[in-house]
């Protein structure tokens, strides 16, 4: 079983600090928003504990089962997606997702997101000529598309239409059971699909 | 071959396919100066030395316009951070050098045909022509594929990829143009030898590119 620790996380960019001593420890079965104005940190700490950044002081550590986790195994855990995350354009979403899929997900899997994201017509036209809305749900789907013990979300709900979210919050409601679920937010429906969570404003 | 290396090959391929851009600014670059060079000598007869020159030179000018451009693109279009998602540094490195080996081979088949067509040139020795041709341009995709990695973290394009290129790729090139002349003209053929030193210095950019990459793609 998985489970991270935050400890005492914080982040400077230059002589300016963005947030500091972030502690939390999260487990299986826990969903978790962090919320706080635009320019407060969300991204930048949901890319700390997903190992993309690092953090100016503290330390981000995953355990399996007891035992420490190698910062460059953390990506074997976690699906990560977010507005900074783009597939290749020139690609159609099957390709894509054949190219980032692992040999256990199957084409089987591909198709089964393909079509719960609605995403299965469009399936052999190239991303370039997808809207804003199916790109998002594009990402998403890379996010999960692995069975990663950890979801991580960077605004997951953006460009999405209603139908979209519905289908997100659909595959969320399932997945939060068994995975730990970070989203970084100010989505109100999303911070109240987690059980607990952090303000960076405060 | 690890899967996921031929998997980031395939994808490499599949982009290049559709976009041409890197294949295209080459070829066009190639065939433009092999013709220009072609009708600018008007027939009159170059010595196995200067052949070698322009030959190599068009070659360099070929790599440059192109290689750089498979690590930039990933920059340009914001894909960095998804490939890194899924795939490791050494996956990444060895994908992309083995893609930029067969692009420049593919490239330097054509430089070759057209050159040595337009120009009449007929080497002595083909077979060392042949391997000199190969060997360098092992050693050029070697060191330009960790080039063009760390100038797409610099962010500043393909203007700055040829400058940094042209002093660590002196030593190959002032070898390949001495075997491209003699294989040219047949005289001290013993220089073979220095194929080996080609094979060798892209071993040694390969083996310190490998242990390094990691550090130059992972930006925190």
């Amino acid at each position: 079983m998985i489970n991270i620790e935050a400890d005492k996380i914080g982040k400077k960019f230059g002589k300016t600090s963005l947030f500091k001593d972030i502690n939390f420890n999260l487990t299986k079965n826990d969903s978790f928003y962090i919320t706080g104005p635009n320019g407060s940190g969300k991204s930048t700490l949901l890319q700390i504990l997903a190992g993309i950044q690092n953090p100016t002081s503290g330390s981000v550590i995953y355990k399996s089962d007891n035992s420490i986790i190698e910062k460059e195994y953390y990506k074997n855990y976690f699906g990560f997606t977010g507005p900074q995350i783009n597939p290749y354009d020139m690609l159609t979403s099957i390709e894509n997702l054949k190219f980032t899929a692992s040999e256990s997900a199957g084409e089987n899997r591909i198709i089964e997101y393909l079509e719960k994201f609605d995403l299965y017509r469009h399936r052999t036209k190239a991303v370039k000529y997808y809207s804003s809305g199916m790109k998002q749900r594009l990402r998403l789907i890379h996010a999960l598309i692995n069975n990663p013990e950890i979801v991580m979300l960077d605004e997951p709900c953006s460009n999405l239409d209603t139908k979209g979210r519905d289908i997100l919050y659909g595959v969320l409601d399932t997945l939060k059971k068994d995975k730990i679920i970070i989203i970084a937010t100010n989505e109100s429906e999303d911070i109240n699909l987690c059980s607990k969570g952090i303000n960076l404003e405060q | 071959m690890n899967s996921r290396i031929l998997n980031n090959i395939k994808k490499d391929f599949l982009i290049e396919i559709r976009n041409r851009s890197a294949v295209n600014i080459s070829f066009a670059f190639a065939g433009i100066t092999t013709l220009s060079v072609s009708l600018a000598a008007g027939g009159a007869p170059f010595t196995p030395v200067v052949h070698a020159i322009i030959f190599w030179i068009i070659l360099f000018f070929s790599a440059m316009s192109g290689l750089a451009h498979i690590f930039i693109r990933e920059e340009e279009e914001k894909n960095s951070l998804f490939l890194s998602l899924y795939y490791s540094p050494e996956e990444i490195y060895l994908s992309k050098l083995i893609f930029n080996i067969i692009l420049f081979l593919s490239i330097s088949v054509i430089v070759t045909a057209l050159y040595l067509f337009f120009l009449q040139v007929f080497p002595v020795y083909p077979l060392l022509f042949i391997l000199t041709v190969i060997s360098g341009c092992f050693a050029i995709a070697s060191i330009t594929t960790i080039l063009g990695a760390i100038v797409s973290k610099a962010g500043s394009g393909s203007s700055l990829f040829t400058v940094i290129s042209f002093p660590i790729l002196l030593p190959v090139l002032w070898t390949a143009i001495r075997l491209t002349s003699v294989s040219i003209d047949g005289s001290g053929v013993q220089e073979y030898r220095n194929i080996v030193f080609l094979l060798a210095f892209s071993g040694v950019i390969i083996s310190v590119s490998y242990l390094t990459f990691k550090f130059i793609w992972t930006e925190f």
